[in-house]
């Protein structure tokens, strides 16, 4: 059927537009000038159903308030079908763009491979419900967002400011004037005001290029096979009242069967859970006559699953919880396990945080780094505090306006201000004053408390044979939140003469008996 | 000409491009005009309203006409080190970088450009400080609030340098025809009293943390690269406790009081009077006396 504009050139345009949309809340993910952020910009995990998923199975309330445009999502895929895959998703579009870079293979995986990603959803779910919350190290979104954060921006903003700086530096006629006249757009709207720097870079894009690079086996491999989101939406899209037309295989005409971006149709007939409403099937069609309209009524065909493949993924999940809980508690082997102010109690916080990184990006002093092993196996990409790397700002809260689970609560200024960290210690054996008897005091002069909790005591020191008289800095535990400025700042190479612990951390729950 | 014969000359030409811009373009510095009057003149002037306060002050040294030339870019130096609100008396007031850039803009400055390198992240102390808000108000394409550009730090020896011999500068700092020091006065705990010496910190880079191991000779070898034309200490109100940042409105003093000298020396003494010390006991105005920065005896500096 011929329509005035057609379906999947309206999708290419909404697919470039909502991955543009993404891009630009990427880029507004930061301190602009204003204590609030002005936009929305965790809205792609606010709509996550994943996201919902682990908010759902953690403990504490849910938030509605954050997560209700899900259930919209989930709302809208009933109706729709797997629209969000083929029309929205950043990670789907990426590959469709990426897919004829790096050469589109043309096997089609069997379908014992589609059932891979029902079984990943199923033992993921079954492991969120007993304690273990792994959804965010396969949520599309969550991959997309992390890999961007942590890997490809800051790359981009090494590469923009060695150009920027070199031709600063080196001017050459024409070049070096043009640049520098672009720079302060470039700086202020498309760079990092702080040239972001992250542990993980490296890992976090290989996941993301092994993705990309699984395009060589068969179009869209990611979906169709593994994806746990595309799973949950196909299952929530199998009664959608958007069909396609003819459902299945024609007889006369194979063509679909190879060319279906999704897989959706084949010999056995239509899986409407795998059509990602892509339009191309209109297009593509010689006879013209595949169409999407409203109100057919579905031919039902069953999710191609075996009874036993899908209790064996859900006993996997469920062993998985209770056995990684076995793990001794992290903040006793790690004393440097430091959370984010506003993070819930780690048991918790495991359990909501969905690894999108958007705390990360956030963060105005690069403090927050994820995780490797540093929180226990489990605890992959989650955001680590890493005092020596950066600090937390004494007047920011923008961690907890981004988070889109709740797993970094909102903390009005105030009680920001007041929420624990972790308490900072003194090195003594490399601190100035005590081990070398040199001023130094810097700790004492960043620690932003009102009234500071680095203060020092002015002794007469016996240093040798030589008495001296020095300033000794010591920590006030009552007035230290652990916000890390000191360990930053500590004029020392390498490791910091003062550390941050996690010891007296606000989120701890306190038992009667400890 | 073919894909290879394009090639081949685009590298050419850029090999040549490089080679030309490799050269090396040699800036002969002045050097640093020591404090050349051998009796400095210092004004001290009190009163509430801020802008009037700035130029009686400027008034009584004989004008802003004296500093600045018609036709000369001049940097202006407030601290905008931390975060925090103006009444907590951490950052020069808004209302004296407002006014002095006025007063500079009156005397027919070409470019009044104001930037500190702060402890906290700078875009938030910019704002909270209100000093990017003022200098905004002002609505003149000459007088612009920038972040220190962080392609612009150079190395420079230190030729008369004590505690450090070489370290990284702002060039914009030292590229500009005047440079106007606008401290606030307030309690350190390491120099026991912070004002126009210390304030130029912020146009140095690197890891300034190592300078604590020596302040006062370090502060010295900063001043002695980069001079003030003119230094005026920021006294409306000063933190008496808890410095240089403060947080608490128990440890702000209201003084209603603005120092301002050609001589930093000479201002950041009677800066340390009204903290209740005697410039004496100030190791970095000590030291900056004794190697010639500026005159400390207040004894020896013209009132006026």
């Amino acid at each position: 059927m011929k329509r005035f504009f057609p379906l999947h050139k309206l999708r290419l345009l909404v697919q470039i537009i909502a991955l543009g949309t993404v891009l630009w809340l990427f880029l507004q993910t930061e301190y602009r000038g204003r204590d609030e952020l002005a936009y929305p910009v965790g809205l792609l995990f606010r709509l996550d159903p994943l996201a919902a998923l682990a908010a759902a199975f953690a403990p504490g309330a849910f938030g509605w308030a954050l997560l209700w445009p899900a259930l919209l999502l989930v709302a809208l895929t009933v109706v729709l079908g797997r629209f969000f895959c083929g029309w929205l998703c950043p990670l789907g579009t990426t590959l469709d763009g990426c897919g004829r870079l790096v050469g589109r293979g043309r096997a089609i995986a069997g379908p014992g491979w589609r059932r891979i990603k029902y079984y990943l959803l199923a033992m993921l779910a079954a492991a969120a419900f007993c304690g273990v919350q792994l959804l965010g190290l396969f949520d599309p979104l969550a991959i997309f967002l992390r890999s961007l954060t942590l890997a490809f921006y800051p790359a981009v903003n090494v590469v923009g400011n060695d150009i920027f700086e070199t031709f600063y530096q080196h001017p050459l006629p024409v070049l070096s004037p043009s640049l520098d006249a672009a720079y302060p757009f470039v700086r202020d709207h498309l760079l990092a005001y702080r040239p972001p720097v992250y542990t993980l870079a490296l890992f976090t894009c290989a996941v993301f290029i092994g993705i990309v690079l699984l395009e060589k086996i068969e179009r869209r491999f990611w979906c169709k096979n593994l994806c746990p989101l595309g799973a949950l939406l196909g299952v929530c899209s199998r009664r959608a009242l958007l069909q396609r037309t003819p459902s299945g295989l024609c007889s006369d005409c194979r063509v679909c069967a190879t060319a279906c971006r999704g897989g959706a149709v084949a010999e056995a007939g239509q899986h409407p859970e795998d059509c990602l409403v892509c339009g191309d099937c209109e297009a593509y069609c010689p006879q013209q006559r595949a169409d999407f309209s409203f109100g057919h009524p579905p031919e039902r065909t069953r999710i191609d699953l075996t009874r036993r493949g899908l209790l064996t993924s859900l006993a996997c999940g469920a062993l998985l919880g209770p056995v990684a809980r076995v793990a001794p508690a992290r903040d006793k082997l790690n004393p440097g396990l430091l959370r984010p102010p506003g993070a819930v109690a780690e048991g918790e916080f495991l359990r909501r945080c969905v690894r999108c990184g958007e705390c990360l990006k956030v963060c105005i002093g690069g403090a927050l780094h994820p995780a490797l092993l540093e929180a226990g196996a489990v605890g992959l990409w989650t955001p680590l505090l890493v005092p020596r790397l950066g600090y937390c700002e004494y007047n920011c809260t923008l961690c907890g306006q981004v988070c889109p689970t709740g797993a970094i609560v909102r903390l009005p200024l105030e009680k920001k201000r007041k929420t624990v960290i972790g308490i900072a210690v003194f090195d003594k054996n490399r601190c100035l004053p005590y081990a070398r008897g040199e001023e130094c005091l810097v700790c004492e002069e960043h620690c932003p408390t009102g009234e500071k909790a680095i203060v020092f005591d002015q002794r007469e020191v016996l240093f040798g044979s030589e008495p001296k008289r020095l300033k000794l800095p010591r920590v006030v535990k009552e007035r230290c939140i652990g916000c890390g400025i000191c360990e930053t700042r500590c004029p020392l190479d390498g490791r910091s003469a003062i550390l941050v612990i996690n010891e007296g951390e606000s989120r701890k729950p306190r038992d009667l008996w400890s | 000409m073919d894909r290879r014969d394009f090639l081949r000359e685009t590298l050419r030409a850029a090999l040549a491009a490089v080679v030309w811009g490799a050269v090396p373009i040699l800036t002969l510095r002045s050097g640093p005009s020591w404090a050349a009057a051998p009796v400095p003149e210092l004004a001290v002037r009190t009163g509430k309203e801020i802008p009037a306060l700035v130029r009686a002050t400027l008034e009584a040294l004989g004008g802003m006409g004296r500093f600045v030339k018609s036709g000369e870019t001049v940097v202006v130096k407030p601290n905008i080190g931390w975060d925090r609100t103006v009444e907590l008396a951490a950052n020069t007031h808004p209302l004296v970088v407002r006014t002095v850039i006025e007063l500079c803009l009156e005397a027919g400055a070409k470019r009044v450009t104001v930037f500190d390198r702060p402890c906290n992240d700078p875009r938030r102390c910019y704002v909270q400080s209100g000093i990017q808000a003022a200098v905004e108000s002002l609505g003149s394409n000459r007088a612009v609030i920038e972040q220190i550009d962080r392609r612009a730090f150079v190395e420079l020896d230190i030729q008369r340098g004590v505690e450090l011999t070489r370290w990284s500068f702002y060039k914009p700092a030292l590229d500009a025809d005047r440079l106007i020091n606008l401290p606030i006065a307030k309690h350190h705990s390491v120099s026991t009293v912070t004002a126009g010496m210390k304030n130029l910190m912020g146009v140095i880079g690197g890891n300034r943390g190592v300078l604590h191991r020596n302040l006062a000779e370090a502060l010295v070898d900063i001043n002695s690269v980069i001079c003030s034309d003119l230094t005026i200490v920021d006294a409306t109100r000063v933190l008496i406790a808890n410095g240089p940042q403060g947080g608490r409105l128990e440890d702000v003093k209201i003084l209603d009081t603005l120092v301002a000298s050609p001589d930093i020396v000479a201002a950041d003494a009677f800066a340390a009077t009204l903290l209740g010390h005697q410039p004496e006991q100030i190791a970095s105005i000590v030291a900056g006396a004794r190697r010639g920065l500026g005159v400390m005896d207040l004894g020896r500096v013209k009132r006026v």
